[in-house]
C-alpha cells in the first residue's frame, strides 16, 4: 500500500512537468495545425539554456525566466524560417519539417554541450527528503510540480483572458474567421510556436534537475506524445490530465512491472499503453472526432 | 522506329510485348549498361597482364560497327554495336575499397528506403519505425547464422545465411503487421505514433533488453569471422559484401517495380489518394494496407540481414530511432513516390555527409598551419576552439545538415531529386525540340 501511494504521488507529480510540456504542443496544434515531432529537442535545449545560466551563476528562477525569454526567441525564429513558408501544405510536409528540425536542434545541442550527462552544481534543490509520515518525497519533485502548475495555471489564464490568448483561441476555431476580424493568422502561429518552445524549455529545466541532463531528456519529452493522444490532440485539459496519467502510469508500471520485465519497462509503458488506446478510442477523450466524406 | 518514343501507331500485338521492361532500345540500352556498370564497372577489373580482352572487345565492337554501316543487316540492332565499348571501358577500372564501402552504405539506405517509399509513398501510411523492422530482420538472421543447428550440407553449401535471409524478411514481416494492425482504425499523425512505439517497444525495448542478452555477452553479438558464408564465398572484403549489397538491390527493386505495376500496387495507389474512394472502388483497404505493412516488413528485414555481411558485431543501436527518421528523410529529399527516390536520396545523403568529412578534414589541417599567424583576440579563440570541435564532433554536423536538407528539401523543392532528374532526363531525350 506504501509503495502504491509513493509511485503514485511521484506520478502524479512528474506529471505535471508532462502536462506542461504538452500543453506546449497541443497550443501549436491547435493554433496552427502542425503535429510536432520536436517536442523532445525542444525539452533539451530549455534544458542547456537552463544549465548553461545557472552554471554561469543566475540564480534558479531568473535563470528560468531567461530561458523562457530565449525560448520565445527561438520559437519566433523556426516559426518564421521554417513553418512560415508550409503553410496550406500536406501534412506529411509539415510534420517532415519538424523532424528535420529535431535533427538540427539535436545536433546543435550534442554539438555544443556535448553528451556527457551534467548536473545543476550546486543542486538547484536539496536533497534531504520531505517526510510526510511514511511517505518521502524528494524537494526536487515537489518543487518542480508546483513550479510547473503555477505556469499551466498562467498559460492557461493567458488563454482565456488576455487578448492575445483569446486571438490565438480564435484563430483555432475558425481561421477565416478570425482573419476577418483582424487577427493576425501569422502572429499567432508564431506566439504559439513561441509558447510550445517556453513551456517545453521550462520542462526541461525541471526534468533536468531530477536525472541531470543528457541527451535522455529529449527522450522524455517525446512522451508528451502519448499524453496528448489520451487527452484528444487539441483539448487542453485533456493534455493535462494526459499528462498527469502517463506521469501515473509510467510510476506504477516502473514499480510493479520491472519485476516481470526488467530493464526499461518505464519508458515504454507509455508507448505499449498509447498503441492500445489508439485501437479504441483514437480521437482522445477529449478530441475532435473528424468525420470524413468523399 | 525512333530509339527514344515508340511511333505512334506502333501497337503492341501481344500481351508480354505490353508488358516489356524495356520497350525502346535507348531504354535496353540504358538499363544494360547500368548494371553492366553496377556489376563490373564498380566491383571488377581485368587483371594485370589481361588487359588485351578489354582492346579486343572494343576492336570487337569496331568490327560490328563497320558491319552495320556497311551492310546494314536488316535484323541488326544499332545499339549492340555499343555494347562492347561499354563492356571494354568497366573492365578496365574499378572503384578503389574506400569508394566500394561508401557505395555499400548508399546501397543499404537505399534497400530500408525502399520499404519506407512502399509505405509512405505508394500507400500513403506514414511510418517512423521503419528501423525497427531492419533491426528484427538482423537480428532474426544473426540468431539463426549463429544457433540453429544447421544440418552439415546445408553450411558446405553456404545457404546458411541466404536462408537466414529470407527468413528474417519474412518474420519480418509479420513483426511488421502485427504494428499495421492499428492502421485498419486509425491513419495520418495516430498511425504515425503506432509506428513510433513500433520503434520503442521493439528496438529500445524487446532487443536491447532481451534479444541482445542472448548468450551473454552483453550487448552486441559478435559475427566471427567465416560465419557470414554465401556458397563458396565467405563474406569478408569489401568487394564481397558490395556483391552482396548489388544483387539484392537489385533483386528488390525489380521485385517492388513490378509489384507497383501489378493489381497490388495499383490498389495501394488507389488507397494513397483517396483511401474513402478506394473502398467504394470495391478494394479491400484492411487487407491491403496490411499487405503493405508486410511487404515493407520483408524488404526492411532483408535490409537487417543483409546488414549483418557489413557489420562485425550486430547491437541494438545500429538501429536508433533515428534511423527510422532518416530513412524518411531520405525519401523526402529523393522523392516521394518513386523508385528512384529512394536510391537518389539515399545516394545524396551519404555522398553530402561523406563530402562535408573530406571537407572538414583539409580544413583542419590549414588552420592548423595558419593559427600561429592569426592576431590573439576574442575571433581566435573562438576559432581554437570550434575548428578542432568540427572534426571531433563531425557526426552532430552530419544530424544538423541533414535535419537543415531536410527542411531545405521540403520548402524548396517538395518534389525532391527524382522529379529533377525525370525532368533532366525529358529535356534530353526531347532535345533539341523540347517543346
Amino acid at each position: 500500500m506504501e509503495t502504491f501511494v509513493i509511485a503514485l504521488i511521484t506520478g502524479v507529480l512528474v506529471g505535471g512537468i508532462y502536462a506542461l510540456v504538452a500543453l506546449g504542443w497541443v497550443i501549436i496544434y491547435k493554433c496552427s495545425g502542425v503535429l510536432n515531432l520536436a517536442m523532445g529537442e525542444l525539452t533539451l535545449i530549455g534544458a542547456y539554456v537552463t544549465l548553461t545560466f545557472y552554471t554561469a551563476g543566475v540564480p534558479f528562477i531568473p535563470a528560468v525566466l531567461l530561458t523562457l525569454v530565449v525560448g520565445a526567441v527561438l520559437g519566433y525564429l523556426t516559426e518564421r524560417i521554417f513553418l512560415d513558408k508550409l503553410i496550406g501544405e500536406p501534412i506529411l510536409a509539415v510534420i517532415m519539417v519538424t523532424v528535420g528540425l529535431s535533427f538540427f536542434l539535436k545536433g546543435l545541442v550534442e554539438f555544443l554541450w556535448g553528451t556527457d550527462t551534467r548536473v545543476f552544481t550546486p543542486p538547484v534543490f536539496s536533497i534531504e527528503p520531505i517526510t510526510l509520515s511514511f511517505l518521502k518525497i524528494s524537494p526536487v519533485y515537489l518543487w518542480s510540480f508546483i513550479l510547473s502548475i503555477v505556469l499551466l495555471i498562467l498559460l492557461v489564464s493567458f488563454f482565456k483572458f488576455t487578448s492575445w490568448g483569446l486571438s490565438m483561441q480564435a484563430t483555432a476555431d475558425d481561421e477565416t474567421a478570425a482573419l476577418s476580424l483582424g487577427v493576425s493568422a501569422r502572429f499567432v502561429y508564431a506566439a504559439s510556436w513561441a509558447i510550445a518552445f517556453m513551456s517545453a524549455g521550462v520542462g526541461g529545466a525541471l526534468l533536468g534537475n531530477i536525472n541531470g541532463i543528457n541527451i535522455s531528456v529529449g527522450h522524455l519529452g517525446l512522451l508528451v506524445l502519448p499524453a496528448v493522444v489520451l487527452g484528444g490532440l487539441n483539448s487542453i485539459p485533456g493534455a493535462i490530465v494526459g499528462g498527469i496519467t502517463i506521469g501515473v502510469l509510467q510510476n506504477l508500471a516502473g514499480t510493479y512491472l520491472d519485476v516481470y520485465f526488467p530493464g526499461g519497462v518505464k519508458e515504454i509503458v507509455p508507448f505499449v499503453f498509447m498503441t492500445v488506446f489508439l485501437l479504441f478510442k483514437p480521437y482522445g477523450l477529449w478530441g475532435w472526432e473528424r468525420i470524413e466524406r468523399v | 522506329m525512333s530509339s527514344v518514343w515508340l511511333p505512334c501507331g506502333d501497337y503492341h500485338e501481344t500481351y508480354s510485348q505490353d508488358q516489356g521492361w524495356w520497350q525502346t532500345s535507348l531504354i535496353r540500352f540504358k538499363m544494360i549498361s547500368l548494371l553492366a556498370f553496377v556489376f563490373i564497372g564498380c566491383p571488377w577489373a581485368l587483371p594485370e597482364g589481361w588487359h588485351w580482352i578489354a582492346y579486343a572487345l572494343a576492336g570487337l565492337g569496331v568490327i560490328l560497327f563497320l558491319v552495320k554501316i556497311i551492310a546494314n543487316p536488316p535484323d541488326f540492332k544499332g545499339e549492340w554495336v555499343l555494347y562492347p565499348f561499354v563492356l571494354a571501358l568497366f573492365m578496365l577500372y574499378r572503384l578503389p575499397d574506400y569508394y566500394l564501402s561508401v557505395m555499400v552504405m548508399i546501397g543499404y539506405y537505399g534497400m530500408g528506403a525502399l520499404g519506407v517509399q512502399l509505405l509512405i509513398g505508394y500507400t500513403g501510411l506514414i511510418t517512423l519505425g521503419h528501423a525497427a523492422f531492419i533491426a528484427v530482420g538482423a537480428y532474426v538472421s544473426a540468431l539463426m547464422v549463429l544457433y540453429f543447428h544447421w544440418p552439415q550440407f546445408i553450411l558446405d553449401a553456404g545457404l546458411a545465411y541466404p536462408i537466414s535471409i529470407v527468413v528474417a524478411g519474412v518474420f519480418a514481416g509479420f513483426w511488421s503487421v502485427l504494428f499495421g494492425l492499428p492502421s485498419a482504425k486509425v491513419k495520418g499523425f495516430y498511425l504515425i505514433l503506432t509506428t513510433m512505439a513500433a520503434q520503442f517497444i521493439t528496438v529500445d525495448f524487446i532487443l536491447t533488453q532481451y534479444v541482445a542478452q542472448i548468450g551473454g555477452r552483453g550487448q552486441a553479438f559478435s559475427l566471427p569471422p567465416g560465419t557470414i558464408k554465401v556458397g563458396p564465398w565467405v563474406i569478408d572484403s569489401d568487394v564481397k559484401i558490395y556483391f552482396v549489397m548489388a544483387v539484392i538491390l537489385t533483386l528488390m527493386v525489380a521485385f517492388v517495380a513490378n509489384l507497383f505495376r501489378s493489381r497490388v500496387g495499383r490498389a495501394w495507389v488507389a488507397i494513397r489518394d483517396n483511401d474513402i474512394a478506394a473502398e467504394t472502388m470495391g478494394i479491400n483497404i484492411v487487407q491491403y494496407k496490411l499487405l503493405a505493412f508486410f511487404v515493407a516488413g520483408f524488404l526492411g528485414g532483408v535490409t537487417g540481414a543483409f546488414w549483418l555481411s557489413n557489420t562485425a558485431a550486430l547491437s541494438p543501436e545500429h538501429f536508433p530511432w533515428f534511423l527510422s527518421l532518416w530513412l524518411v528523410g531520405v525519401i523526402l529529399i529523393g522523392g516521394v513516390g518513386s523508385i528512384h527516390g529512394a536510391i537518389l536520396g539515399a545516394l545524396f545523403m551519404v555522398l553530402i555527409t561523406e563530402s562535408l568529412q573530406w571537407s572538414v578534414i583539409p580544413l583542419t589541417d590549414y588552420y592548423d598551419e595558419v593559427a600561429d599567424t592569426l592576431n590573439p583576440g576574442q575571433l581566435k579563440n573562438i576559432l581554437d576552439w570550434l575548428v578542432p570541435k568540427l572534426l571531433m564532433d563531425f557526426a552532430y554536423i552530419k544530424d544538423m545538415v541533414f535535419g537543415l536538407a531536410i527542411c531545405a528539401f521540403l520548402i524548396f523543392e517538395p518534389n525532391g531529386l527524382s522529379y529533377r532528374w525525370w525532368q533532366t532526363k525529358n529535356y534530353f531525350n526531347l532535345w533539341p525540340f523540347s517543346y
